[in-house]
């Protein structure tokens, strides 16, 4: 099993619910956003689209960030999501530099929401799953995976640009994507296989 | 830096075609550059203490790596009491091996440093222990910068090779300035000869480099023009060229013609070694990583003026 996401760049409008989502999901710190979109202008006029581009860790078969990390902190699991185990990261942000994507996050500082205030009861609540002084990523909502439920990028994605599955079952709904709708990744010069699929706008 | 700010500014790079490093180079990264460069005056100056049998030198390099790289690099990490654990993948991670050269050098190197041990059936061992760990120490850093493949001026073959010659050349500007301080303690001659050698050889090494970059894609050509004549170029002409090659040839080859004095030769030292951190603060400040996207597939022709006119 391989766990995957595909995102149809035609669907994309460009809203941020995902980005919302994973914030409300995760509970992440201020400055942290695992999920991002970023627009961009292509073609030449009078041809010019402008796509947004969602962007997350790109749970990659040969993860850069797996490879480097000197204390095997970031590692593969069986169904192929790349975690962070936060009580073994040091902190030496060397995955954040291999990473191609731009998809991981230094905690740098205990910030909260509201400048010169104690973290509120929800904070508190959600903070203690974000610790500082260490590397953090999209996981793909393993919690939700492991109960049986996508990721909540996708759950909330209101024009269902996004589907996710199993990779490597070929009668799967993100397989007959990437079959039918000429599917491609992000880099793929650099061989590091990523789990993300995008359909052409 | 308030976290909306950060945030901002990393949207803003994720939109950027070349997106900058930063974790390396910026507010605590400094940190990194700085480890970097103590780790290879130390491993070098060890080097060259051990070939000229320049005892002080022995204590100099093991305090330089002791005292100012480790504790630069444990600085750096966010969290300290986990460095152990940096350890513990040294067939996977350049930085696992850094650290076992640290610990094998500094296990090493600080026994042999004293005279009791040195003289002792234990010496030739812990000599051996030491230059193991030098040769690792010397060569991690390169490496670890190599491994990234997503910033092409670092995927290198030669920037190994750099930080090497690096570490070697501010290993003997450093004992060029403790020669110079402590007086005829060892041939300082025959090191001024070896450090113009390096120091000329290092220049031809830069050049070298700098062409490989530019011919690494737009990436690569783009972090060479940032060190050229970009926003780094004032850190490379003043502390690399200038500091780091023009001032130590000059005054290398001043003191070949008119006699070296220990003043010129500290003046040949301390000016090295600033060249020697800046071209390490130069190459991890031009580093850009590869568009996140080129350029997407074509869009396909929904209702253009051109689809409906049947073209």
């Amino acid at each position: 099993m391989r766990q995957g996401m595909v995102i149809d760049l035609k669907r994309c409008i460009g809203c941020f619910a995902c980005q919302i989502a994973c914030k409300a999901e995760h509970g992440t710190r201020p400055g942290t956003v695992w999920a991002r979109v970023i627009k961009r202008e292509y073609g030449t006029f009078p041809e010019v689209r402008r796509v947004s581009l969602p962007l997350l860790c790109m749970h990659c078969r040969k993860a850069p960030c797996v490879e480097v990390c000197p204390t095997g902190a970031t590692h593969k699991r069986a169904d192929g999501i790349v975690t962070i185990d936060a009580d073994k990261c040091v902190g030496c942000r060397y995955c954040v530099m291999v990473c191609p994507f731009g998809s991981r996050h230094y905690q740098d500082a205990d910030h909260t929401y509201f400048r010169g205030r104690e973290p509120d009861p929800y904070e508190a609540r959600a903070y203690a799953q974000h610790p500082t002084g260490v590397v953090e990523k999209c996981d793909f909502c393993v919690e939700r995976v492991d109960r049986g439920l996508d990721p909540a990028c996708v759950v909330n994605c209101p024009t269902r640009a996004r589907t996710f599955g199993d990779l490597h079952d070929r009668e799967s709904e993100v397989s007959r994507l990437i079959d039918e709708r000429g599917a491609f990744r992000l880099h793929e010069e650099l061989e590091t296989c990523p789990s993300v699929f995008y359909l052409p706008p | 830096m308030p976290s909306a700010d950060a945030l901002r500014r990393h949207l803003t790079d994720l939109n950027l075609t070349y997106r900058p490093q930063r974790e390396w180079v910026e507010g605590r990264g400094l940190l990194v550059v700085a480890a970097h460069f103590f780790s290879g005056v130390g491993a070098g100056a060890w080097l060259f203490s051990v070939a000229l049998d320049f005892d002080a030198g022995l204590v100099i390099s093991a305090a330089i790596v002791a005292g100012l790289a480790a504790p630069a690099h444990l600085a750096f990490l966010g969290r300290r009491q986990r460095f152990w654990r940096a350890a513990l993948r040294p067939r996977n991670s350049w930085i696992s091996r850094g650290v076992w050269g640290l610990a094998i050098f500094l296990a090493g190197a600080i026994p042999y440093a004293l005279p009791a041990v040195r003289d002792s059936a234990f010496g030739p061992v812990a000599l051996g222990v030491s230059l193991a760990g030098m040769t690792v120490v010397l060569a991690y850093k390169g490496f670890v910068y190599v491994a990234s493949r997503a910033i092409p001026f670092w995927h290198q073959p030669l920037l190994p090779v750099l930080y090497i010659a690096y570490g070697l050349r501010g290993g003997a500007a450093a004992l060029l300035v403790a020669g110079a301080v402590a007086g005829d303690v060892f041939d300082i001659g025959l090191l001024e000869v070896i450090k113009l050698w390096v120091v000329v050889s290092s220049a031809v090494l830069v050049l070298l480099y700098l062409a490989l970059a530019r011919r690494a894609g737009g990436a690569g050509r783009r972090s060479a023009s940032e060190l050229v004549a970009g926003k780094v170029s004032p850190a490379f002409y003043a502390g690399t060229i200038l500091c780091g090659l023009v001032i130590p040839i000059v005054l290398g080859a001043l003191g070949a013609a008119t006699g070296a004095s220990r003043g010129l030769l500290a003046a040949v030292g301390l000016s090295s070694l600033v060249g020697d951190f800046y071209i390490k603060y130069c190459i991890v400040k031009a580093a850009v990583y590869l568009p996140i996207v080129e350029d997407l597939p074509a869009p396909r022709r929904y209702g253009t003026r051109r689809a409906a006119a049947g073209l």
